[in-house]
């Protein structure tokens, strides 16, 4: 060091590479972690809240009176759905019941048919699908009947009991 | 140095002094829990509800439509209705916790007792009206992970799995027992849970009875004496059949030791056959085992 610092054309090289040092608090050395190690580390941070959040949304005050408006009234609207639901869901409980009563008083016979339950749980079929946006290009089978191993066996009727 | 029975009894101040007292009014200041952070300033911001667009951990839920409980309301749910209807059908009252009787002052604030052959009561089984058609309440995701109990790190993956798979952060969850030969100690980690409801509940279940048991070639179903008798019912998946989910089929390297899954549904049915029922009109097959 003190050797640069002697103006001497032989030693420049060496000036140029003393003054110019970056300094830096102790050995920094590049962190290598094995490949599983940073496996681990990334599906912690995948799973981790941090750097997610989002941005708080500002809005200004005529944008925050608009929102509001709209949310009242999509609450409103749900809330009216739900009472015609409800409403709709009385009413076929209430023809259901009277028309049990109704028939109790004047076919004994048909309400006791009627009023028959399955011990097991009856199952919807499994071909019934949840609707979806784009159906098929033929959405409902008319003449549809179930495959022949579900379908059971009848007895043969022979022509001597017939 | 006794103090004289007559000067304690005595109408003054210093009899309450020595006199073993006790307040007949119950101490409520420190069974009420106040979180006076709370009511800090700075936390003011956190205190608006999160459906609040001013809320900080704002998150919009109505995005979609839900394509599961439309079906469920336009269709299902009157036909349930209708198929559950029981003339004159009465409450069945659940096995309940017992009385000890009204005539000894004894038995007043006595502890009931345990119903009838069990420890837990069981739910009223009230006859399906147009309040109560039966519904899907919930869906709980559970994963139990062995090989976590050893090294703890290992149960990350099964908690990234599960939060891939339904939209939803998982818990993590620990052992509560000490069991030797399973090497458990109460307090490891070793799996993780999530309880699915709403949007996240309808995406799973149509992720999984429209692409992942399809595609399970050995799968018959769910089996009929699967449920806890008051309309829960459970069923399970094996390590190779969790690889057809999508989220996991195209980064199955990133998940090498794969686990199996619970899934639970949650119903509003108390009955098993109820639950069932409810189940098959959203595609889940059933059979008897």
């Amino acid at each position: 060091m003190f050797k640069s610092m002697i103006p001497n054309g032989n030693h420049s090289h060496i000036i140029t590479n003393t003054i110019f040092k970056t300094f830096s608090r102790g050995k920094r050395t590049a962190t290598t972690i094995n490949a599983a190690t940073q496996k681990i580390v990334n599906q912690l941070s995948a799973l981790s809240a941090s750097r997610k959040q989002p941005k708080l949304i500002r809005l200004c005050q005529e944008d925050l009176i608009k929102h509001r408006t709209i949310v009242n009234a999509w609450k409103v609207f749900k809330r009216q759905r739900e009472q015609k639901r409800t409403a709709q869901l009385k009413k076929q409980y209430e023809s259901i019941v009277n028309a049990m009563e109704d028939l109790k008083t004047s076919s004994p016979e048909l309400f006791e048919l009627a009023s028959e339950k399955p011990k097991k749980a009856v199952l919807f079929p499994l071909e019934m699908r949840t609707p979806t946006d784009y159906p098929a290009n033929t959405p409902w089978i008319y003449n549809y009947s179930p495959p022949a191993k579900f379908i059971k066996a009848k007895k043969p009727t022979t022509p001597e009991s017939s | 140095m006794s103090v004289s029975r007559t000067f304690t009894r005595a109408f003054s101040n210093s009899s309450s002094l020595s006199r073993a007292g006790y307040s007949t009014v119950k101490p409520v200041h420190h069974l009420v829990k106040i979180e006076k952070a709370a009511l800090k300033p700075n936390y003011q911001s956190l205190l608006v509800p999160k459906d609040d667009i001013l809320a900080v951990g704002y998150k919009p839920t109505e995005i979609d439509q839900d394509r599961l409980l439309d079906h469920y309301h336009n269709t299902i749910q009157s036909d349930l209705m209708l198929h559950f209807y029981k003339h004159d059908a009465q409450k069945i009252s659940g096995n309940k916790k017992r009385s000890w009787g009204e005539d000894s002052p004894y038995k007043m604030y006595r502890p009931q007792k345990k119903p009838v052959g069990t420890t837990r009561q069981t739910r009223d089984i009230n006859p399906i009206n147009f309040k109560n058609i039966p519904q899907l309440e919930s869906v709980v995701v559970q994963i139990f992970n062995k090989h976590a109990l050893e090294d703890s790190y290992l149960n990350i993956s099964s908690r990234l799995l599960l939060s891939q798979i339904t939209n939803v952060k998982a818990k993590q969850i620990y052992a509560k027992a000490n069991i030797l030969p399973w090497k458990m100690r109460a307090g490891k980690p070793c799996g993780a849970k999530v309880e699915l409801t709403g949007v996240d509940m309808s995406q799973f279940i149509t992720t999984l009875s429209e692409l992942v048991l399809p595609r399970i070639r050995t799968f018959k179903g769910i089996k009929l004496s699967s449920g806890d008798r008051s309309g829960n019912i459970t069923f399970g998946l094996d390590p190779e059949d969790v690889k057809n989910f999508p989220e996991i089929e195209a980064f199955q390297e990133l998940f090498p030791n794969l686990t199996g899954l619970h899934i639970t549904f949650k119903t509003t049915a108390r009955t098993d056959d109820q639950a069932r029922t409810l189940l098959s009109s959203v595609g889940f097959p059933f059979y008897k085992a």
